[in-house]
């Protein structure tokens, strides 16, 4: 009776703690997590995401229309983030003569957009247009002409380094940014555009400056371009009495001053600093593009920079900090300074142009380079070409969905090496919500549906970006885990071993065997 | 020199200062800038990070304060603005919004980020909404529910120092390198009394029939003195502030500097240099002196300074027409009550509006409310009394009150003492709780020691013969103290330890017994079978 009763004991104790008291403990210090999707998210693949491009060749004849498009096709053939559908089509007669006898491009192209439709993103036609002066002249519309069949390779450079430029896309979803991906923002719905003008000596020179009607002439017309990629909202502010020292150096030149201050590229950074304490960009719930006009006092101006010990020339000294936004330097002239009341009306449509073109650096659109025979209509206006926003629609998708890939992996890589990161039931959702978002965003993009394609990726973009800063995954990461042992070791250390002992005598006399060796000596 | 701005904004500066005899020195310091446009996209001189905030969250009117140290209206009289001790946020929000409340949580996230102070504990547990005691200053509609858009909290426990006055002086056009405000030196100006700063954002109406509105920053800085601390009875520029004053803000259309000298023919004293201008007017009865220095962007440091005639006077001061003290009754950790004393030194009757706002820990009772020791009395002409919950809604009592002629009315009501949960006490629990001061909103009769501006006036120029019927104050009496029932808080910690260990030590024997058998073991050496013999032949033989 004794050795089976003592036996249930044994047994009993080893039920209540191992049997229940271990799940039951295991159950209750369990730090929440909502099943996610970790097979779909190591599946993930940022080299195998590709777009797809509609790419329409005119041509008066059909050898021309076929040899054209057999060079692109050539030329794009090793690209694998970039698929060009090409469609080879004939001019019809009447658009043909009225091509080849019209004088100017930009009549041309408004006769290529009364037969096709010019607004469509993620087309482009190349035309064939006999009394061209160059090869392949490209605009602002999403028409290239050119001339006979023997400009088909500078066609082929053309799409390469102005239209598509895959090197760009590939930098978009590779690993490390590329030059271009280091200056352009990060991705995101919507951007501050912050004119800040800064007057160092409002004392001593009056500045003329409609800061506020600037913004919305020039950059307001630019960004309404944009509307498709992020909302903007202009906003303007006038920093006074912000004292910079540029340790500039006084040089004597020929010019009306007499002079000029020689500064350093390098110490020109060390300027943002001092605009970053006044500018309150913190405030912004959006990402702010900083654009800053320093109007130069009048015993500083003009202001010189100095890039490698060699003046920079442009007519409008200014530099651009990658991710952060531009400085414009209002240089006031002689006359203006020399004036019983100084006063200074600053060149707005020189500045404006310089804003903008910095503005188009840090939203995306690359500086487009020589390419011989090939002939690039300068911009005329503040609008971007809108091949170029294509371009950056490209980009931006193909940006936004590797960038949540990535943002995924690396969380759950982080879930798995750190097993106190709670995942609560909205975080879950967004998680799930940003997988979604890159399948369909992955397959629109093959499909070429690109503005659909960059809504969907920015919805996974931003998804797995919540997901990732919610601060609900960190409310026990600092629980600390000598605070836990401080309370199970004095507890189960004591009351596991004899439990644990006994586990061997319960088997042994599972299978039968007596329980004490009788001692005989 | 000439001022050179481009846009319609106003940028004006305004130091005042009034001796408060016999051992204070009150300097006021405001800022003010008028914006044109109600849209803060475009700013000029107006701050773009406030401006940002504002038109984020709609907010038609906005006063924030921060103050150390406790305003003494019976000694001191009144100040221009009077403020609460600790943070200070109430907001008017523009009819738009539709939920305020959420609104206002998000205000004071934001408004903590931007003057680094611990605004975000602003919630619904200590949020009122006053019925009575508050109005707003600018230019609102007055057909709508302006009540109801209305969110009034106070930090008591808040202190203010450097880190607030960084971010509020980035606010100003000049920053702190030119004018009045270069004078804001943290170290001296935390070295006083009673130190308060606070921006307060209003419309104005531009025109006579407000068919257009101006925005009306006022950021302001109150300071007083302990001739004590300055070791002297004479103050000059460089004594309050460490530094002469360098000229004005080359952005600030008229700096201006009033030094109240009335106080001169009890208590002479020179000032130096001589003021561009005195002025002598008369408000509400009582006269005024003001000398006043028109300051321009100077390149010299200039240093006013008073210096007194005889030292050694003693004068009696007279206290100003109604003055107020506070305080906690009770013993022990279960009841306590807060009484309000107010008097009222004039001939005629006042009608105050008292607001009590006790947290929710501290559940006043309407039933325990006594008005000079009695529960019904004639003096209150109207009531409101918002009961509290736990955890989400403070105790909310306001009164309006008619105090009878140079008698002091007692204001009793009693509260419990609450247990709180151990996450709820604050660090240091053992300091005590805070309990926020009282609002009293009052139209004072007579102009005697008033200082406040009409509420039509943004600039102290406006106080010169503004004479009118009633003199709108709203004052704040001192806060109080309570210490809470407070546990031990390494307690469960200790607790935890000790069950453990005697769990563990109950634990061994008990499964010992339960498990294990006790068997007898034989002692010595084995008996051989030839002894057993012997002995067994022993028993036989016995």
């Amino acid at each position: 009776m004794a050795e089976s009763s003592r036996m249930w004991a044994s047994a009993s104790f080893v039920g209540v703690l191992i049997i229940i008291g271990l799940p039951l403990w295991w159950k209750t210090t369990e730090v929440y997590r909502v099943t996610l999707p970790y097979d779909k998210i190591s599946s993930f693949d940022t080299q195998s995401h590709a777009i797809t491009s509609e790419l329409t060749v005119l041509a008066n004849d059909a050898q021309t229309a076929a040899e054209v498009a057999g060079l692109i096709e050539n030329a794009f053939m090793d690209s694998d983030v970039l698929k060009l559908k090409i469609t080879k089509r004939l001019l019809s007669e009447q658009l043909h003569r009225t091509l080849e006898s019209v004088a100017d491009e930009q009549e041309a192209v408004e006769e290529v957009g009364a037969v096709f439709d010019l607004k469509q993103h993620n087309k482009l036609y190349i035309v064939q247009r006999g009394p061209l002066f160059q090869d392949v002249w490209v605009g602002g519309e999403r028409v290239v002409f050119f001339r006979d069949a023997k400009a088909a390779e500078t066609i082929a450079k053309v799409l390469k380094q102005w239209v598509y430029e895959p090197s760009v896309l590939e930098g978009a979803r590779s690993d490390t940014a590329d030059s271009t991906r280091r200056v352009r923002f990060p991705p995101g719905p919507g951007y501050h555009v912050v004119l800040s003008v800064v007057h160092p000596r409002p004392q001593d020179l009056k500045v003329e400056f409609q800061a506020g009607d600037a913004m919305e002439d020039y950059i307001g017309s630019f960004v309404d371009e944009l509307e498709v990629l992020h909302n903007f909202t202009l906003k303007s502010q006038w920093l006074y009495l912000l004292n910079f020292d540029f340790q500039a150096k006084e040089v004597k030149d020929g010019s009306e001053w007499g002079r000029h201050w020689a500064v350093r590229e390098e110490k020109l950074q060390q300027l943002l600093t001092r605009l970053e304490g006044r500018a309150a960009t913190h405030v912004s719930e959006r990402p702010a593009l900083n654009l800053a006009l320093y109007v130069v006092p009048c015993d500083r101006a003009p202001l010189q920079i100095y890039q490698h010990e060699k003046k920079v020339s442009a007519p409008v000294q200014a530099f651009i900090s990658p991710k952060w936004g531009g400085v414009v330097f209002g240089n006031p002239t002689a006359a203006d300074c020399r004036q019983e009341s100084p006063a200074w009306k600053p060149p707005v449509k020189l500045i404006m142009g310089t804003f903008i073109a910095q503005l188009r650096e840090l939203l995306g659109i690359t500086d487009k380079s020589n390419i011989e025979g090939a002939y690039l209509e300068p911009l005329r206006s503040v609008i971007p070409r809108r091949w170029e926003v294509d371009s950056l629609l490209r980009i931006r998708s193909l940006e936004q969905i590797t960038s949540a890939e990535r943002t995924l992996q690396s969380l759950a890589q982080l879930l798995g090496e750190i097993s106190n990161i709670v995942i609560n039931d909205e975080v879950g959702a967004s998680i799930n919500a940003a997988v979604e978002a890159i399948y369909q965003a992955g397959d629109l993009a093959i499909k070429g549906d690109l503005v659909e394609s960059y809504r969907k990726s920015q919805t996974a973009f931003l998804a797995a970006e919540t997901a990732f800063m919610d601060p609900s995954l960190l409310a026990l990461l600092y629980f600390p885990d000598d605070q836990k042992y401080a309370i199970y070791i004095p507890l189960f250390l004591p009351i596991m071993f004899p439990v644990v002992l006994s586990l061997k005598n319960l088997l042994m006399w599972l299978r039968g065997k007596p329980v004490h060796k009788e001692k005989i000596d | 020199m000439k001022l050179h701005y481009v846009c319609a904004d106003d940028f004006k500066e305004e130091i005042f200062i009034k001796p408060l005899p016999p051992t204070h020195l009150y300097v006021y310091f405001q800022f003010i800038t008028i914006s044109e446009e109600s849209s803060f996209e475009h700013s000029h001189l107006a701050p773009r990070s406030l401006g940002e905030v504002l038109s984020r969250f709609q907010v038609d009117e906005l006063h924030l304060t921060l103050t150390e140290g406790q305003w003494k209206h019976n000694k001191w009289g009144y100040p221009i603005l009077d403020a609460a001790p600790g943070a200070e946020l109430y907001a008017w929000f523009s009819p738009n919004v539709v939920d305020v409340d959420t609104q206002w949580r998000k205000l004071s996230a934001t408004l903590s980020g931007l003057f680094c102070a611990s605004l975000n504990f602003i919630d619904s547990f200590n949020t009122v909404v006053p019925q009575m005691a508050i109005c707003p200053t600018g230019a609102i509609k007055t057909n709508q529910n302006i009540t109801s858009r209305l969110r009034y909290a106070t930090l008591p426990r808040e202190i203010v120092c450097t880190e607030n006055l960084t971010p509020w002086k980035k606010l100003l056009p000049c920053e702190s390198s030119h004018g009045f405000s270069s004078l804001l030196n943290s170290r001296m100006m935390h070295n006083t009394n009673y130190h308060s700063i606070g921006v307060h954002v209003r419309k104005m109406c531009k025109v006579d029939n407000c068919s257009d509105i101006n925005i009306e920053i006022k950021q302001t800085v109150a300071l007083v003195y302990d001739y004590k601390i300055i070791d002297s009875i004479d103050w000059s520029f460089r004594k309050l502030f460490g530094q002469g004053l360098p000229g004005a803000c080359p952005l600030s259309s008229s700096s201006k500097i009033y030094v109240d000298i009335s106080s001169n023919e009890t208590y002479s004293f020179k000032l130096s240099p001589s003021p561009n201008n005195v002025l002598l007017f008369k408000r509400g009865g009582s006269d005024t002196m003001l000398a006043v220095y028109d300051i321009k962007s100077y390149n010299h440091m200039m240093n006013i300074g008073v210096k007194y005639d005889t030292q050694d006077k003693l004068l009696v001061t007279i206290a100003p027409p109604l003055h107020f003290t506070r305080y906690v009754l009770g013993y022990g950790k279960e009841f306590g009550g807060i009484v309000t004393e107010i008097t009222n030194n004039y001939w005629a009757p006042i009608d105050i509006v008292l607001l009590e706002n006790a947290p929710w820990w501290l559940p006043i009772q309407l039933s325990s409310l006594r008005i000079n020791g009695k529960a019904k009395s004639k003096l209150v002409k109207s009531q409101y009394y918002s009961p509290g919950r736990s955890r989400q809604k403070p105790y909310h009592l306001e009164l309006l009150l008619q105090l009878p002629p140079k008698s002091t009315t007692t204001i009793t009501i009693d509260f419990e003492f609450v247990f709180l949960k151990w996450q709820e006490y604050p660090p240091d629990a053992n300091h005590g709780f805070y309990i926020g001061s009282a609002l009293i909103s009052a139209n004072l009769p007579t102009a005697r020691n008033y200082t406040s501006l009409p509420i039509t006036g943004s600039t102290i120029d406006s106080i010169i013969n503004a004479s009118k019927q009633w003199y709108p104050a709203v004052f704040r009496t001192n806060g109080a103290m309570v210490s809470l029932p407070t546990p031990d808080f390494s307690m469960p910690y200790n607790v935890i330890c000790l069950a453990c260990t005697v769990v563990a030590l109950a634990f061994g024997p008990l499964h010992n017994i339960c498990t294990k058998e006790l068997v007898l073991k034989p002692v010595g050496s084995p008996i051989s079978l030839r002894q057993k013999l012997i002995n067994l032949f022993k028993q036989k033989k016995d």
